[in-house]
């Protein structure tokens, strides 16, 4: 067992980790799916931005948003990635995360925080004007996901199972299946309502950035092949088992590691009521979908999971 | 490559004559080897891990606590065996010295009757803590780590500075510094019997497990830290890890029937030891300073019930006090009938009325310090100050005399450094490590600290100062 401190300082650090990890790859997905839309439906390249910035909240409310596409979408591209005050940023999240990995260091590897202070490191020395071109912005990018990624490998195969790794990890999949959610109910109500309206191969592409925006597209075709059938779209990402970033998947495995830190004789009240909402979800399905019930059933899983939230850093942080 | 050789002053590699000294040789000549170029390629890949590997320290008043990467110098510093013999011998003196000191100062006070050392001179400083009198600490330790400062005169000879015994911070850099250089430069190490410094984190924890208070079970020791935006942070991490015990704040640990714990995810675990990195006046609120959020509340009742260990001990801040200082060869004799092995820097008193009249007149020519600060915090360099500068120095001084103490400006060594492509000389000291536990043990070498700028004498890392590999080499016949 470990120090309510540290254990604190690991989850944390794992919510920052994966949350960089999602920003810098919605950031790419996103600007992808602009550069194909814009000369077709500016609108709709327009609205892929504006649902980043829903999902991402870091932007102050007083600016007033770019008439110009181009200086809406640029600023959007800065914004969330380098600008050290807006708090979804990607640099933002790596600082968090690499502050919280220095405060927690004796309970890391080497190659755990070597991989996390190089990408860290690897960001901070980026400029605007640097990032401003596209070609460079999405280099950078893709360099920082990949250093994301080989943290993460170094966390895999260098850190003990032990009561700091559970909760390293508990970190990382309650945040995961916490930004699903909420990328999902931003998504949605465009994607379901749109339908009629917009041209065919438009709206496909639609709905593949929403399955590359959770990494999902290449699972989807394993299990439904190459059609994108919106209802088919909605049952992965929802109910699938398989995919790590299902909302399915994520609460299971937000379960998992609370059973686990949770003595054995007595579950916790977190893994309560996580466990009451992966149980929903394993046993929901179809007729869900059909009956229009989605969003308030995400809204459900958001309550939930904040509510996890809470419990657990009252019964193991002290906080 | 070019050799820049000193002008005066006593330099660590080359003679008056400017040659190379006989242990140096083999390392001159694997230098020599090198291109320029090599050598500047070397140097960023060191730079590289420095600064990948997060080995940093902090510095206090610049923006949110500016994380700074210690700089290195890849040219080391040899010390050959028979020197180092004179000098780990005068640092066992000195160590044992010290806690017989600190052992009478908060027992019997014998040494301030029989007048080795005025009595007004120890029960008026702060570090003094009259609540600790008559209190034994576990097996009688009370100086468990010191960092002791070594600088060399115009002649070569080593004189001891002063002597760390709260805090003394470091020895991270001296690991970390073996560690860089034998992955950036591996063709010196091979070329030397250099004695390895690896097992020191084996040896504190030896120490520190040797004063628990509850015998014949594993007793669990831990770090105190004042937190990340401690300027030490990176050491006290570094120490946790290579220990592998916990690092734990104040607000990790709480006092309960007497005992020390530490929160946990599972409930709270007795603590029986704690290597603290935080001054004696943070330690618990309740004792010391009131408004400290560092220290632990209680802390000081349950070390007083004999229930935990603190290394260093409360109160040990006495002794390297550098008015204290001045009295050590004094001491020295008076606890071991021996005379000092290493000789000292002749020092002014400023509480002494003689002292303090040669110190108003001798200003020019006297290095002036305030006894209680470290870090080269509150000294004024008088031969490089201005004549106002001393002025107001000089009217601080007479407002609390017995708060300063001056010392005749020693030149210190120099060493070949790299710096703008060549090899140029630099200032050095040398603060070697002892831990005092079941037996004495002093670190073979210790930090070189080095004054990067040109013509400084100020090696502290706040100040600009870097850091070299430090190489005893073993006796050859051993």
């Amino acid at each position: 067992m470990i120090l309510s401190r540290v254990a604190d300082g690991l989850y944390w650090m794992g919510r920052y980790l994966e949350r960089a990890e999602n920003t810098t790859r919605l950031l790419l997905v996103t600007e992808e799916l602009s550069t194909e839309v814009l000369g077709l439906d500016e609108a709709l390249a327009r609205a892929a931005w504006q649902d980043l910035r829903a999902i991402f909240p870091g932007f102050p409310e007083s600016e007033a948003p770019a008439r110009q596409l181009a200086a809406f979408a640029s600023a959007s591209l800065l914004g969330l990635s380098i600008d050290q005050e807006n708090r979804f940023s990607v640099f933002h999240s790596l600082k968090k995360a690499r502050d919280n990995a220095r405060s927690v260091r004796e309970a890391l590897t080497l190659e755990v925080f070597i991989n996390l202070n190089e990408t860290y490191r690897e960001l901070e020395g980026m400029s605007r004007r640097h990032l401003a071109d596209p070609a460079t912005f999405r280099s950078a990018m893709q360099s920082t996901h990949r250093g994301l990624m080989s943290t993460v490998g170094a966390i895999e195969h260098t850190l003990p199972r032990d009561a700091g790794w559970l909760f390293l990890k508990l970190g990382e999949s309650l945040e995961r299946v916490s930004r699903t959610v909420i990328i999902l109910r931003t998504k949605l109500p465009a994607l379901v309502s749109a339908e009629p309206k917009v041209d065919l191969p438009l709206f496909y592409s639609q709905w593949r950035s929403l399955l590359r925006g959770l990494s999902c597209l290449e699972n989807y075709r394993k299990v439904f092949g190459a059609r994108l059938e919106p209802i088919d779209v909605l049952q992965f990402l929802l109910f699938d088992p398989l995919s790590p970033r299902s909302v399915r998947y994520g609460a299971s495995a937000v379960k998992e590691h609370l059973d686990r830190i949770s003595s054995a004789s007595e579950l916790s009240q977190p893994a309560r009521i996580v466990g009451k909402l992966a149980a929903e979800l394993s046993y929901q399905g179809h007729d869900l979908i059909r009956d229009g019930q989605i969003l308030p059933f995400l809204d459900h899983v958001m309550t939930e999971l904040g509510r996890a939230h809470d419990a657990l850093s009252t019964v193991y942080f002290g906080s | 490559m070019k050799w820049v050789t000193p002008k005066h002053g006593f330099d660590e590699v080359f003679d008056a004559r400017g040659r190379a000294r006989p242990h140096y040789a083999a390392l001159i000549s694997i230098l020599e080897s090198f291109t320029k170029e090599d050598v500047e390629r070397r140097e960023r890949l060191q730079q590289l891990t420095l600064r990948n590997q997060g080995i940093t320290f902090t510095v206090y008043g610049e923006k949110d606590g500016l994380e700074r990467i210690f700089p290195f110098d890849f040219v080391p510093r040899i010390i050959p065996a028979a020197e180092w013999k004179g000098i780990q011998d005068g640092l066992i003196q000195r160590i044992t010295t010290l806690n017989l000191f600190l052992s009478d100062v908060y027992q019997d006070q014998k040494c301030l009757k029989d007048g080795v050392i005025p009595a007004e001179l120890i029960l008026s400083r702060k570090e003094y803590k009259r609540a600790l009198l008559g209190l034994i600490p576990p097996r009688k330790i009370y100086t468990h780590v010191v960092g002791t400062d070594i600088i060399r005169d115009d002649r070569g000879e080593y004189l001891v500075l002063e002597d760390n015994c709260r805090v003394p911070s470091g020895v991270s850099y001296v690991l970390e510094n073996r560690n860089l250089l034998s992955r950036v430069f591996p063709e010196f190490l091979g070329a030397y019997p250099v004695r390895p410094i690896k097992d020191y984190p084996t040896l504190l924890l030896e120490t520190l497990r040797f004063v628990a208070p509850r015998r014949g079970q594993n007793p669990v020791v831990v770090i105190l830290s004042p937190g990340i935006h401690n300027s030490a942070y990176f050491e006290h991490s570094f120490l946790a890890r290579e220990m592998g015990v916990p690092l734990v704040e104040g607000r990790d640990l709480l006092v309960e029937g007497n005992h020390l714990f530490m929160r946990r995810t599972h409930g709270k675990r007795q603590v029986d030891v704690i290597y603290r990195r935080i001054d004696d006046d943070f330690l618990d609120p309740l004792a010391f300073r009131r408004d400290s959020m560092l220290g632990v509340p209680g802390l000081l009742n349950v070390y007083r019930e004999g229930n935990v260990a603190l290394a260093n001990a409360p109160g040990a801040g006495v002794a390297d006090d550098k008015s204290v200082y001045a009295y050590m060869p004094r001491l020295i004799k008076y606890y071991l009938g021996e005379e000092p092995l290493l000789p000292q820097v002749p020092t002014y008193l400023g509480h002494k009325k003689d002292d303090f009249k040669y110190i108003a007149e001798h200003l020019d020519r006297l290095v002036v310090k305030t006894t209680g600060d470290a870090g080269g915090y509150g000294m004024l360099m008088g031969p490089f100050a201005s004549a106002k500068e001393r002025e107001s120095y000089l009217a601080a001084m007479r407002k609390n005399p017995g708060n300063y103490i001056a010392q005749p400006l020693v030149e210190l060594s120099t060493h070949p450094t790299h710096i703008g492509g060549q090899f140029e000389p630099r200032r050095v000291d040398l603060r070697p490590f002892i831990l005092y536990g079941d037996r004495i043990r002093v670190l073979p070498g210790g930090l070189t600290r080095v004054a990067l700028r040109a013509g400084s004498y100020v090696v502290n890392s706040s100040q600009g100062g870097g850091s070299k590999d430090t190489w005893v080499l073993a006796p050859r016949d051993a």
